[in-house]
C-alpha cells in the first residue's frame, strides 16, 4: 500500500503542478466568469432607465398611488410622467426625456385598452411595470386579496405526467431535463480529461525508459492502481473546482434569477449516475492505458485516444434523433454498448422513463466491460511496456504467451 | 550461500531461443561480469533474475529464494535502457525512485544528499532533468541504484556517458560495495573494465554458456607458452626453444617453438648473463579471448 500511496502522491503533484492542467482547471471558471461579466455589463449598460410618460384620459389615475416596484439591477424602477397633451409628450419623446408614453382612452374602464407611442420599444421589464402600476389603481383589482391577484398574474402551471402515471415533470422543473444531458457532458468531460492524463503518464513511462526500473521495484498492479487513482484524482480535482464555480455562480445567479435557487437532484439520479460513472471511469482508465502499452509516442497515443473519445461521445452528435425518439432503436443500441453507455443512459433519462431492467443491464454490460478492460490493459502492459520503440500490433496483443 | 542461484534456465521468445541451458551462481562480495556479444541473451538473463520475465524451464534463487516484494527493495538495477522522468526536478525524481526501493521519506534527504555530492550534482539538484547533461543523468542514474544500499546491484554498462574521472570514481564506489560484501553483476562490453574489476566472468553467445570461471583460470585457459621479457641487457639473437622474438610495448615477446618449456629458455639466459627484471607467461587480454571465442562461435554457427 505504502509504494502505492507514493505513486498515486507522485502523479498527482506532477499532474497538478503542470501548467497545462491549470489552464484547464482555470478555463472553464474563467469562461463563465467572463460570461457573467459580458451578459451582466451588456443587461446593465443597455437598460433604459428612462421615465415612462402618460396621457390618461379617463382620469381614473389622477389621484394615483405612486409606484410601488422597488426595482432590481436588471429592472429598476421606472418613474412615471402624466402629460396632459399628446404634442408636449411628443416633444419629449423626440427629445429623449421620456422613453415612451401610454395613451389610456376615455373608454379605458370598459375597453381596458391602451395605446404605446415611443421611437424604440420599451423593454417588456418597464411595459410590466407600467401595467402593474396601472392595475394597482384600478378599482376593480383594489377589492382583491393582494395574494390572490399575485397569483392570477403568475397564470396556469402546468404538470405533465406520462400515461403510466411513473413520469411527472412541471413547467418549471426545466432543468430536471437538461440536468442529466449536463452530468453526462461534464462526467466524460472530467473522465476523458483523467484517462488523457493516464495516457500520458504510462506514454511518457515508456519515452522516458523509466518502466524498467519501475517494474523492477513495485509490481504491475500496483504501478498501474498507483498510476490510475492519482491521475483520475486530478480529473475529480478538476470536476471539484468546477462544481465550486458552478455553485458560486449559481449562487449569484440566483439572486437576479429566484428559479434557479429552486434546482435540486432528485436522489435516485444520484444513485444512477454513481452506478453508471464508477465503472465508465475504470474501463475508460483501462483503455488508455491499453492505448499507452501499445503506442511508443505520445503523438500517436493521442491519435488513438482521440478515435476513442470520438466513439464515447457519438451519442453527443446524434442528440437530437435521441430525443426525437428517445425509446428508438438508435437510443437503446447506444445505452446497451458499454462505451457510449454513460450519455446515452443519462440522456435517455432526461427524456424519457428508462426501466429500472434496462438501466441495471446496462450497468452490468458496463462492469462486465471494464473488467475486461482491465484485463487487456494488464496484457498489453506486460506485452508491450518493454518493447522500446516498437509498436505492440494487435496481432501480438492477442496473441498467448508471448514476450517482448 | 550465493546470492543469486541460477540451474538450467531457458528463454524462448517465438522461433529465437534467447536463453540455453544457463546455469551461474553469484556470491555476496564479488564483482560478477556477465558479458556476451549483442543480442546473446545478457539482458533477457537479467530480466528473468529480476523477475521480468519467468524462464520457460530451469530454477532462478534471488537471496535465498523466488523473487518477492520485498526482495525488490534489496536489489539494485542499472537497465541499458537508461531513463529519468524529464519533466521534474532531479530531487523530486530521485526522491520518488527511493521510495519505490521502500526507504521512508523522511530518511532520503540526507542520503540523497550525500550521493549528490558525492556525484557533483548538488548544485543542479533543483533543475529539471532534462536540463542536465547525458553524464549528468547517467550520474543521476547511478545514485538511483544505488542510494538505498542493495544487496545485490544489476549495472549494465555503467560507465557509458562518463568522462575518466568519473570512472574511475564509480569503480573505487563498486569495489568499495564488494568489499562491504555486496554482490554485484556487471555486464559491460568495454574489456578492460572486466579485467580490473571483476572476480568471475560468464560470456554467453546465442543464449549459452561459452565461458565460466574465474578471470585468471580463464586467461590461463588461453594463455599459450609465450613469454614476455623485460631484460637490462641485450637479448641473444638466438635462444634455443625460442621460434620468433617479437617486441611489444617495450617488452620483449618470445614465441615458444613445439616442445619448448618456459624453464629451458629462463636457464639459457641466465647461464648466458643475460640481466632480467621481468619474466612472465604471457596472458592473452580478455578482448582477445572475447574475439577468439565469439569469432569462433559465429563461424560454427554459420557453418
Amino acid at each position: 500500500m505504502g509504494k502505492i500511496w507514493q505513486i498515486i502522491k507522485f502523479e498527482y503533484i506532477r499532474r497538478v503542478s503542470e501548467k497545462q492542467f491549470l489552464f484547464a482547471l482555470l478555463s472553464l471558471p474563467l469562461v463563465v466568469v467572463i460570461t457573467v461579466i459580458v451578459v451582466f455589463a451588456i443587461s446593465v449598460f443597455t437598460i433604459n432607465t428612462d421615465p415612462i410618460g402618460y396621457i390618461d384620459r379617463s382620469g381614473f389615475l389622477t389621484d394615483a398611488a405612486p409606484n410601488e416596484f422597488k426595482g432590481n439591477i436588471f429592472d429598476p424602477a421606472i418613474d412615471f410622467i402624466p402629460y396632459s397633451d399628446l404634442t408636449r409628450a411628443q416633444d419629449d419623446l423626440e427629445s429623449g426625456l421620456i422613453q415612451a408614453y401610454y395613451v389610456i382612452p376615455q373608454t379605458f374602464p370598459e375597453v381596458r385598452d391602451v395605446e404605446l407611442f415611443f421611437i424604440k420599444i420599451p423593454m417588456a421589464e418597464a411595459q410590466n411595470q407600467f401595467m402593474q402600476w396601472v392595475r394597482q389603481n384600478l378599482d376593480t383589482f383594489k377589492a382583491f386579496d393582494p395574494l390572490v391577484l399575485e397569483r392570477l398574474e403568475e397564470g396556469s402551471l402546468f404538470t405533465m405526467t406520462t400515461l403510466d402515471g411513473s413520469r411527472e415533470m412541471q413547467q418549471d422543473q426545466w432543468f430536471l431535463l437538461i440536468l442529466p444531458i449536463i452530468a453526462g457532458i461534464t462526467f466524460i468531460i472530467v473522465v476523458l480529461t483523467s484517462g488523457g492524463y493516464l495516457l500520458q503518464a504510462v506514454v511518457e513511462e515508456k519515452e522516458n525508459r523509466t518502466m524498467e526500473i519501475v517494474i523492477t521495484s513495485v509490481t504491475p498492479t500496483q504501478l498501474m492502481v498507483g498510476k490510475t487513482i492519482g491521475n483520475i484524482s486530478v480529473g475529480l480535482t478538476q470536476l471539484a473546482v468546477w462544481l465550486i464555480f458552478s455553485w458560486i455562480g449559481l449562487s449569484i445567479a440566483g439572486r437576479f434569477w429566484p428559479a434557479l435557487n429552486n434546482i435540486s437532484i432528485p436522489g435516485e439520479m444520484f444513485l444512477v449516475m454513481a452506478f453508471l460513472f464508477l465503472p465508465s471511469f475504470i474501463m475508460i482508465a483501462a483503455i488508455m492505458s491499453t492505448i499507452g502499452a501499445i503506442v511508443t509516442e505520445m503523438r500517436e497515443a493521442q491519435q488513438i485516444s482521440g478515435v476513442f473519445s470520438l466513439f464515447v461521445t457519438i451519442p453527443l452528435y446524434v442528440i437530437t434523433p435521441m430525443m426525437m425518439n428517445p425509446n428508438g432503436t438508435l437510443a437503446l443500441v447506444l445505452s446497451f454498448f458499454p462505451p457510449t453507455a454513460p450519455i446515452a443512459v443519462m440522456l435517455r433519462m432526461a427524456l424519457t422513463t428508462v426501466p429500472t431492467w434496462q438501466i441495471v443491464v446496462n450497468v452490468l454490460a458496463l462492469v462486465i466491460f471494464a473488467i475486461l478492460s482491465m484485463w487487456l490493459a494488464g496484457h498489453a502492459f506486460r506485452l508491450g511496456m518493454l518493447q522500446y520503440g516498437k509498436r505492440l500490433s494487435l496481432k501480438e496483443l492477442f496473441r498467448k504467451q508471448e514476450a517482448a | 550461500m550465493s546470492t543469486i542461484s541460477i540451474q538450467n534456465i531457458s528463454k524462448r521468445f517465438g522461433a529465437t531461443l534467447a536463453v540455453d541451458n544457463l546455469s551461474f551462481d553469484v556470491h555476496p562480495g564479488e564483482i560478477f561480469g556477465l558479458l556476451g556479444p549483442n543480442g546473446a541473451g545478457k539482458t533477457t538473463c537479467i530480466r528473468m533474475i529480476l523477475d521480468i520475465f519467468e524462464p520457460d524451464a530451469g530454477e532462478i534463487a534471488v537471496l535465498g529464494g523466488p523473487m518477492t516484494d520485498d526482495k525488490k527493495n534489496r536489489i539494485g538495477y542499472l537497465p541499458e535502457e537508461r531513463g529519468l522522468y524529464q519533466d521534474i526536478p532531479l530531487d523530486r525524481c530521485l526522491t520518488f525512485l527511493s521510495t519505490l526501493k521502500g526507504m521512508p521519506e523522511k530518511s532520503i534527504a540526507p542520503i540523497l544528499a550525500d550521493y549528490l555530492k558525492l556525484f557533483d550534482l548538488y548544485e543542479v539538484r533543483s533543475k529539471k532533468v532534462k536540463e542536465l547533461s547525458k553524464g549528468m543523468q547517467q550520474k543521476a542514474q547511478l545514485i538511483a541504484t544505488l542510494i538505498h544500499d542493495p544487496e545485490l546491484l544489476i549495472i549494465d554498462e555503467p560507465f557509458a556517458s562518463l568522462d575518466p574521472i568519473n570512472t574511475r570514481m564509480v569503480m573505487d564506489l563498486l569495489e568499495d560495495k564488494r568489499d562491504e560484501g555486496k554482490a554485484i553483476i556487471m555486464s559491460t562490453h568495454q574489456m578492460n573494465q572486466v579485467e580490473e574489476l571483476c572476480d568471475r566472468i560468464l560470456l554467453i553467445d546465442h543464449g549459452h554458456q561459452v565461458l565460466y570461471g574465474t578471470l585468471q583460470e580463464i586467461q590461463s585457459q588461453f594463455a599459450s607458452q609465450d613469454i614476455l621479457v623485460t631484460a637490462l641487457t641485450p637479448l641473444p639473437e638466438f635462444i634455443n626453444g625460442v621460434a620468433a622474438v617479437r617486441h611489444v610495448n617495450g617488452r620483449t615477446l618470445l614465441v615458444l617453438s613445439e616442445g619448448a618449456t618456459p624453464n629451458q629458455v629462463l636457464k639459457q639466459l641466465i647461464n648466458q648473463g643475460i640481466e632480467i627484471s621481468a619474466f612472465e607467461i604471457a596472458v592473452p587480454p580478455l578482448n582477445e579471448i572475447f574475439i577468439k571465442v565469439v569469432g569462433k562461435q559465429t563461424e560454427g554457427q554459420d557453418g
